[in-house]
């Protein structure tokens, strides 16, 4: 292929999902004007293919901060861009089957009510008040966060791309990065294959948010990411009349479901994980997303419109990995969102922008360093708690 | 509630033609057939049979012998499974099927599986084109066949090919006032053209041209207007249709200026080609390949109808368009080729063999038809910016337009973004309607445009009927109870 271009940019994000394109935002909005390079069209892969749900609470506590930041960037997001995201917040229901995963729901509000974040637990009978829609001879009890909700997650994430290329970023679709250049342990470019030819992109400064992609491209620049691909299924039935608000979960049955705008409501699977690339829908996820039929009689008569697959980045602890790469100046990493990323996109894309503007994020990210890989010591955040 | 997955030799999915004629060519050979059809009655909509409440006894000829056909089959063993819609498709060639009637869902798992999906009719968008009392000219079709029913008083149908001309005559026939019959393309201009090729083509088939020839007498007769080179490029009323304007088209299917009229009507028919049925061939994975004379992307193929999953066989006009002749002759290879392959019969290769000269001559017929009713370009210029395009999701052109130049310049994007191909069709009616406009907004082929994939489930249906399949783990072992 021949080289059409040779540009330079201030900072290059590889990567247009809701992460990306929510740097490429903030960035923008104070006058650096990031040249944002998507291999297909915006927001096709997680960033448009999960729950929707933008949700504080059932987080490990650094999650929990940067969602309930995320949430209040997302109250103002619409009126701000001018895009409908069909954001709401119609509250959060994480179901409990059993004592043990009620006790667990118990210590978790503990920390949240201690960290500022309102949540209610229920025993069976203030479920069936609350959630009647319920067949709540299934659950002993739950737990419910009013402030958490859903987004659209395709609107959203175009909403916000669309928002970056207003306010001065350039977004360039199907056109996908294939190397990172570094001399003497800094970022000094990255070059593209576009439709027309290749791309060459001299920058000082790489924000690599390629989701499941991110790992490939990230060794051409030498770093290793432990992330792997999971496959997760959302069904849609057809429009019922609206009957529910909340976005309601339960590990003990492997699903959620959640009402959207124009009365659908969207079934995902919890906890299968493959580790696949493959997006179709293989026939043992149905009978789980159909789960959802015995928890809430009102869909028992109810059709599936369609079903699909997305493909999460996976990291060992289930935790993102955000932040500077020791040894390489110039790359900054925003990955591995391990299913939790959609609702943390406007936040983490606010402190990237901070991190190359101040030098350093409001909110501290150490934590979620890739760094932490390179100890034996594994966080000890227990996956299934972390879901969604 | 759940019956254990059902094992059958070959299934085959669709009951026209060719379905038909598969499950006969491989249950006489041997083999144990299973036909699964989403109809009352199998024949699909070419041998389509009256409601017996209406015509127990029907005595026009393609009933008679769809009937015929029907009968050899269940004389030779083949189980039918009617008013069953297939909504997807897995790995080892299992089928997953939910029966309406008895709200049953089934799982089929064959060795070979036959599909014979048939079509959608390809309609266009033009100012008015959602109005009630516009609809399609195999929906008139089925009005009549099964129910005995004219769709409306004063019917004016439009588009391509002899379907619109058999269906007019088959509606004076029975009562209707035909205004006229609008034919865009000039047939006649193409035959003259190639007097040489048009022989070949025609040669040994006189049932077509016989059928042709009365239809056209019968118009004739009840003086119904043939306009060869119109079509419609507007229809009006207020809550329905009340009259259409029309024009004379070029050769590239715009409209002539000047040469507009208006004619009144109650009812518009539309029919401008059909496409394939293509959705649990993408499922199985099959790898398609763009050929517009047969209707868009069809499966690839080999001699015997097998495509590139073994064991899957697909045939008739699901395959790529070719009307119910070649569809039979398809049907029976594919049904000898099957049941060689199940049974291990090798002596059924010399009767595959000894259908390639029909398969030969229905498919040089094929290519003569094709080039005579292609639509051109200019009927997917039609809409207006305001026109619907999903009328599922109530998606303007304007919108779709929008959105393009926006940055959604994939099927998948301007799917996701508008939400255009999310209703109950799936796409199935604005699908093609979408991909001329995302083709000509971007300059790309209609080949590199592509169509929405596929998704499990293909039809709508109801949660329950998930619960069939085999999974694995004690959630699953609980709702299977």
């Amino acid at each position: 292929m021949r080289e059409i271009n040779s540009q330079q940019a201030p900072v290059v994000i590889i990567g247009g999902g809701i992460v990306g394109s929510a740097a490429a935002y903030y960035l923008a909005r104070r006058g650096v004007k990031a040249v944002l390079l998507e291999k297909n069209t915006i927001g096709v892969e997680a960033s448009g293919r999960n729950g929707g749900g933008v949700r504080a609470q059932c987080r490990v506590r650094i999650e929990r901060r940067l969602a309930m930041a995320s949430i209040k960037l997302w109250e103002g997001l619409e009126a701000e861009t001018g895009m409908d995201m069909e954001y709401t917040q119609g509250g959060n229901i994480r179901l409990a089957a059993t004592e043990a995963r009620m006790a667990q729901l118990q210590a978790e509000a503990e920390e949240e009510l201690a960290d500022g974040l309102y949540v209610e637990l229920w025993n069976r009978d203030e479920l069936r008040r609350r959630a009647p829609y319920l067949d709540s001879d299934h659950f002993i009890g739950a737990k419910y966060c009013p402030t958490d909700g859903v987004a659209n997650p395709i609107l959203a994430t175009w909403g916000i791309a669309a928002a970056a290329r207003k306010a001065g970023a350039t977004l360039l679709t199907h056109t996908e990065a294939v190397s990172i250049e570094t001399q003497a342990g800094q970022v000094t470019g990255v070059t593209a294959r576009t439709p027309d030819g290749i791309l060459h992109l001299e920058t000082p400064r790489v924000i690599h948010a390629a989701g499941v992609h991110t790992p490939q491209l990230a060794q051409t620049s030498g770093v290793q990411i432990p992330i792997k691909p999971a496959r997760v299924f959302v069904a849609v039935t057809q429009p019922v009349r609206p009957f529910f608000t909340e976005f309601v979960s339960t590990h003990d049955f492997g699903v959620y479901f959640r009402p959207a705008r124009k009365g659908h409501v969207h079934i995902g699977s919890v906890g299968i994980f493959d580790e696949t690339f493959d997006k179709s829908t293989p026939d043992y996820a149905l009978p789980r997303l159909a789960t959802a039929a015995r928890l809430v009689p009102a869909l028992r008569g109810v059709s599936f419109l369609r079903t699909w697959a997305g493909i999460l980045a996976m990291t060992p602890d289930h935790l993102p990995v955000i932040g500077p790469v020791d040894g390489l100046e110039g790359l900054i990493l925003a990955t591995g969102f391990s299913g939790h990323g959609f609702c943390l996109g406007p936040i983490v894309g606010k402190l990237l922008s901070e991190m190359i503007l101040d030098g350093a994020p409001s909110i501290n990210l150490d934590a979620l360093n890739l760094s932490r890989f390179a100890s034996t010591v594994q966080s000890p955040t227990s996956p299934s708690s972390n879901r969604l | 509630m759940n019956p254990e997955p059902v094992h059958t030799d070959i299934a085959v999915v669709g009951a026209g033609p060719a379905g038909l004629s598969a499950a006969v060519a491989a249950a006489v050979a041997g083999a144990s057939v299973t036909v699964i059809d989403a109809y009352s009655q199998p024949g699909g909509q070419y041998f389509r049979q009256p409601n017996p409440a209406v015509d127990p006894d029907p005595q026009e000829p393609r009933p008679r012998a769809g009937r015929e056909l029907r009968h050899k089959a269940e004389a030779a063993g083949v189980r039918f499974l009617n008013r069953t819609v297939v909504w997807g498709a897995f790995e080892d060639l299992r089928l997953a099927a939910y029966r309406e009637d008895t709200a049953q869902a089934i799982e089929l798992q064959a060795d070979a599986i036959i599909l014979a999906p048939g079509t959608y009719e390809r309609v266009a968008a033009f100012p008015g084109w959602t109005l009630p009392g516009v609809i399609t000219t195999g929906a008139a079709q089925t009005l009549l066949k099964e129910q005995r029913l004219l769709p409306g008083q004063r019917i004016i149908l439009a588009g391509t090919g002899p379907l619109q001309l058999v269906t007019a005559a088959a509606l004076v026939k029975a009562g209707a006032q035909v205004v006229a019959v609008l034919e865009g393309a000039s047939p006649g201009e193409a035959i003259l053209r190639q007097p040489g090729q048009t022989l070949a083509a025609v040669w040994g088939q006189s049932t077509r041209l016989k059928e042709g020839w009365q239809s056209w007498r019968t118009l004739k007769k009840a003086g119904v207007p043939y306009h060869r080179g119109w079509g419609i490029i507007a229809a009006e009323g207020k809550d329905s249709l009340q009259a259409v304007r029309i024009a004379r088209l070029d050769r590239q299917w715009r409209p002539i200026p000047g040469t507009e009229r208006r004619l009144e009507a109650d009812t518009l028919c539309l029919n401008y080609g059909f496409t394939p049925a293509t959705e649990l061939a993408q499922l199985f994975g099959v790898q398609l390949h763009w050929r517009p004379a047969q209707g868009g992307f069809v499966p690839r193929r080999d001699e015997q109808m097998q495509t590139n999953v073994p064991g899957l066989f697909i045939v008739g006009d699901g395959a790529g368009v070719g009307g119910a002749e070649l569809a039979m002759v398809e049907g029976q290879i594919a049904g000898l080729a099957a049941a060689r392959q199940v049974l291990g019969d090798s002596t059924l290769t010399r009767r595959i063999e000894a259908l390639q000269p029909a398969l030969r001559r229905e498919q040089r017929f094929q290519q003569f038809y094709a080039r005579l009713f292609t639509p051109g370009p200019g009927l997917d210029e039609l809409a207006a910016g305001d026109t619907p395009i999903c009328r599922c999701e109530g998606v303007s052109k304007a919108t779709i337009v929008q959105t393009i130049h926006a940055g959604a310049d994939t099927m998948h994007a301007v799917k996701a973004v508008t939400r255009c191909g999310m209703g109950n069709c799936q796409g199935r009616v604005c699908g093609p309607l979408v991909a001329a406009i995302l083709a000509q907004e971007t300059g790309q082929s209609p080949e590199r445009v592509g169509q929405f994939r596929a998704r499990t489930p293909i039809f709508p249906v109801p949660l329950t009927a998930f619960t069939v399949l085999t999974t694995e783990g004690a959630e699953s072992a609980e709702s299977r109870n």
